[in-house]
């Protein structure tokens, strides 16, 4: 460790100063390292035809064959695209209608209404996904479902949904930001809550209005909120939500065209033979293209924002 | 620099924790590589597994010297779903029993690991792959279960024939030595066949006889076509009645028939779900793929299927119809037909308690039309398509062997794991008929569908069910009789490694074509999907496949 020249500390130094601090984030640092860097050589599984008695390092070597499936599908592009877009949609909107919501919560005078409205929106967050999906065919279905029942009373012909590979970008969207946005505009409403009080007040003394007062003052607080969980969103982008598309599009290959992500296309593909190096293969080549995402957009918003960057 | 390095290993930290999916298989993996690294010093564990197993035999030749000092406990694995309520009661009291026995003669007790319908095939491999000594004894199949998979991927012990010899005696002499060739890869044992049990599992539809006579088929439906009229009658007819109330599963078995009913085709189990592959009963050993070659017949099929779909056969959103109870909803005159196989249609065409349609309706009947009975293409069921197989991960194989001797030889157990306990479960008839006793509940006491024991059952020892239909039954299986060949691929196990990828695309291009086909939901003709869906299979490489198996069949067959 040689010493920096304007009096910065060096690591050890560090170390001894915010040592507090450090054994505070210890749980943090050995949950980590249990659970994400010591199944790291697992990945060594990927290149090998594994064999359970002989463990994943005792399997033959078989070199990149177990990406050939997913090279060779010919879907990979447009699995991965579909992926991307999703989650774009749900990270973009998602983040957007919760600081909307966000904002809105903390604009609201009466704390009952404030509360209890809360905690509406909170609930389907609790929901599990597999209910999610009987919830959603339950109303969509085309004999007996809910939505397509009214329709019939007011004489409207039936709708057909699930033969409609167009709706489901909207209708997954749709059920997404319901199930996700409660949850989500939390965070944000407690970086509101952090916003320094005298600021307001010295605002409204000044007179600015609601509008005003969101758009000078809480927007540019929430700045930093809002880009450090884009970044953190972005790292996963191309791991697709596999609870939700798997559990309401089912396997239904009506609607692949629009909903097939990589998860889901690899689990039919895969589980039914059973193949856990395809499959990991699969989660290596995922966890690359993650991997590259956050260091590249890590590095526009350093350029743009050094302040905001994650490191 | 410094700061670069932690920033980086910080990136990575959070790209690996967002491999919570990956993380959580390599995390798996990464348990059993201690485990498995423990047991296996060489490379070659399979190898050092099996001398140790074989060194083990010598010291006990004779059956009397086995040490069973220590008590055991030894978990069966089965498909289906784990009782609960008043049904747990049933099977706890069996299990009572019979563990009491088993404790007496081989010092064990065995438990039932179910693994439920609901993705069975994916948590019964998950299963299997834990490797950690939660199963011992395993059910199951060549062609359903993905017996011969498992075995090289290391999942089943190789039971030697000293094995086989000293722990479970019985079951050795009981199988001829043809049927253990039929349960070798490699020249070792996995398999324990249940090769002593008759039984068809072809399939076909079972619909309602006396409805198809109402619709003027007189001598009840054979054939597609007639099945086509069936429906068209039973929607008009009984407009409140789904005719078939499928789910989005079935596309594999239809398509399948339907190539059945039309050709001489005789499929190779075990290479993929769709049984792709086969050769002709004139020629058994040419491969080849109907799915390819056929396309006339399977135009006809999926216009056929359009049709059934335009009736009504189904519900609209068939393909995303997870929860149907067809079977049980044929059993009380919700439905007019269910397929499956021979074995259920004996279930459903006797007058049990529990098909409660015949009460209703006294006129009620059930026939069942075959797949293949236009072309009379009935192939034998296999003999592995039930099998008893021990777990690699099982700390007791020899004990598990034992066990399993017992329950498949030894009439105690066996009456008590088929049928439950005799006066609450069954009772023999003077006749030597298996009846149900007063008081017996079909939902709760039937143990027979509880344990699901499909893979040692045993012909010496099944007692005959009084309730069922057995002049129609033994009928059946005489019409089988007269024109089913013996599966002629026994011997056979396909090694696909080379061509795993092509089949995995294969089984993906496949489902989702025969999805839209067999359920009438394609937009366009039905020649330009079946065009499409074929040159989707040639580019994925069928005809590298067919080539690859062409080869492999003519090295074990020529």
């Amino acid at each position: 460790m040689k010493k920096k020249k304007n009096g910065e500390m060096t690591f050890i130094q560090k170390v001894i100063k915010y040592r507090t601090l450090l054994l505070m984030c210890l749980p943090a640092i050995v949950f980590f390292f249990m659970f994400n860097y010591m199944p790291l050589p697992g990945i060594w599984v990927a290149f090998v035809k594994y064999n359970y008695r002989n463990g994943i390092f005792g399997s033959k070597f078989v070199g990149l064959q177990n990406f050939e499936f997913l090279a060779t599908s010919g879907k990979l592009l447009s699995l991965t695209k579909n992926t991307i877009l999703y989650n774009l949609a749900f990270i973009l909107l998602g983040n957007l209608l919760a600081v909307f919501v966000a904002i809105l919560l903390n604009e609201m005078q009466s704390r009952m209404f404030k509360k209890v409205s809360q905690t509406i929106m909170f609930l389907p967050y609790f929901i599990s996904q597999v209910l999610v999906g009987i919830l959603v065919f339950n109303l969509l279905n085309y004999d007996t479902g809910f939505v397509n029942g009214i329709l019939t009373k007011i004489g409207v012909e039936r709708w057909q949904p699930y033969s409609d590979p167009g709706v489901w970008p909207v209708l997954l969207v749709i059920i997404y930001l319901w199930q996700q946005t409660g949850y989500n505009s939390v965070v944000y409403f407690a970086s509101i809550m952090g916003i320094d009080g005298e600021m307001m007040e010295a605002a409204k003394v000044d007179g600015a209005n609601g509008f005003q007062r969101i758009r000078y003052i809480i927007l540019p607080s929430l700045k930093p909120t809002i880009v450090i969980l884009l970044l953190f969103a972005l790292g996963g982008i191309v791991k697709g939500n596999f609870g939700l598309f798997y559990n309401i599009v089912g396997t239904n290959p009506i609607l692949y065209e629009t909903t097939d992500i990589i998860e889901t296309y690899v689990y039919r593909a895969t589980m039914t033979d059973f193949n856990f190096a395809t499959a990991s293969a699969v989660g290596l080549y995922q966890s690359i293209v993650g991997f590259v995402i956050v260091v590249t957009v890590n590095y526009i918003v350093k350029k743009i924002e050094p302040e905001y960057s994650l490191f | 620099m410094k700061k670069k390095l932690l920033a980086v290993l910080l990136a990575a930290t959070m790209v690996a924790g967002l491999t919570a999916c990956g993380g959580g298989n390599a995390d798996s993996a990464g348990g059993d590589t201690s485990t498995s690294t423990e047991d296996t010093a060489s490379e070659d564990g399979s190898s050092d597994e099996a001398s140790s197993e074989e060194s083990g035999d010598a010291d006990t030749t004779a059956a009397a010297d086995i040490d069973t000092s220590e008590h055991v406990k030894i978990v069966y694995m089965t498909t289906g779903d784990a009782p609960s309520g008043d049904k747990l009661d049933r099977y706890n009291e069996m299990m009572e029993q019979l563990n009491a026995i088993l404790t007496e003669k081989v010092n064990a007790e065995l438990e039932t690991l179910f693994i439920s319908w609901t993705d069975y095939l994916s948590n019964y491999n998950l299963t299997l792959a834990r490797m950690d000594g939660t199963v011992d004894l395993v059910g199951t199949a060549s062609d359903w279960l993905d017996a011969w998979p498992n075995s090289k991927n290391g999942a089943f012990i190789e039971l030697s024939e000293d094995m086989l010899k000293t722990y479970a005696p019985k079951t050795w002499e009981s199988v001829p030595a043809e049927n253990w060739e039929m349960c070798k890869y490699n020249g070792e044992i996995y398999l324990i066949p249940e090769d002593n049990y008759a039984q068809w599992t072809n399939h076909g539809f079972t619909y309602r006889l006396d409805w198809a006579k109402e619709a003027g088929l007189e001598n009840g439906v054979h054939s597609w076509e007639d099945m086509t009229e069936y429906f068209r009658y039973v929607k008009e007819a009984y407009p409140d009645i789904i005719p078939w109330d499928s789910d989005g599963t079935q596309y594999a078995t239809m398509v399948g028939g339907w190539i059945a009913s039309h050709s001489n085709y005789v499929p190779i189990d075990g290479i993929n779900s769709g049984a792709m592959w086969g050769g002709t009963k004139d020629d058994l050993y040419t491969v080849y793929s109907p799915y390819v070659t056929d396309t006339d017949s399977l135009v006809e099929f999926a216009k056929m299927m359009k049709e059934w779909d335009e009736i009504g056969v189904w519900k609209t959103d068939v393909l995303n119809n997870t929860a149907s109870t067809n079977r049980d909803d044929y059993r009380i005159g919700k439905v007019a037909a269910e397929q499956h196989h021979t074995q259920t249609w004996t279930d459903l065409v006797s007058h049990t308690p529990a098909n409660k349609i015949y009460e209703t309706d006294e006129d009620a009947d059930s026939g069942f039309f075959y797949f293949g009975e236009e072309s009379q293409n009935v192939v034998a069921l296999s003999i592995t398509h039930g099998a008893m197989a021990v777990s690699a991960g099982s700390a007791n194989p020899e004990r598990a062997l034992m066990v399993y001797d017992l329950l498949r030889n030894d009439p105690e157990c066996y009456k008590l794991f088929c049928y439950g306990i005799e006066g609450i479960s069954y009772e023999v008839t003077d006749d030597g008929l298996r009846a149900t006793p007063e008081g017996y509940n079909s939902e709760t006491d039937n143990i027979n569908g509880i344990t699901n024991y499909w893979w040692g059952r045993n012909d010496d020892l099944e007692i005959r069910a009084a309730d069922r239909d057995w002049d129609k039954i033994d009928k059946m299986y005489a019409d089988y009789d007269k024109i089913k060949i013996e599966y002629p691929y026994g011997q056979f196990v396909a090694e696909v490694d080379d061509i795993q990828a092509k089949i995995s695309n294969i089984n993906e291009i496949h489902t989702n074509y025969m999805k839209q086909i067999a359920f009438g939901k394609y937009s366009g003709t039905a020649e330009e999907i079946v065009a499409e869906y074929q040159e989707a299979l040639k580019s994925a490489g069928i005809d590298d496949v067919t080539a690859a198996l062409q080869a492999q069949f003519d090295a074990l067959y020529k």
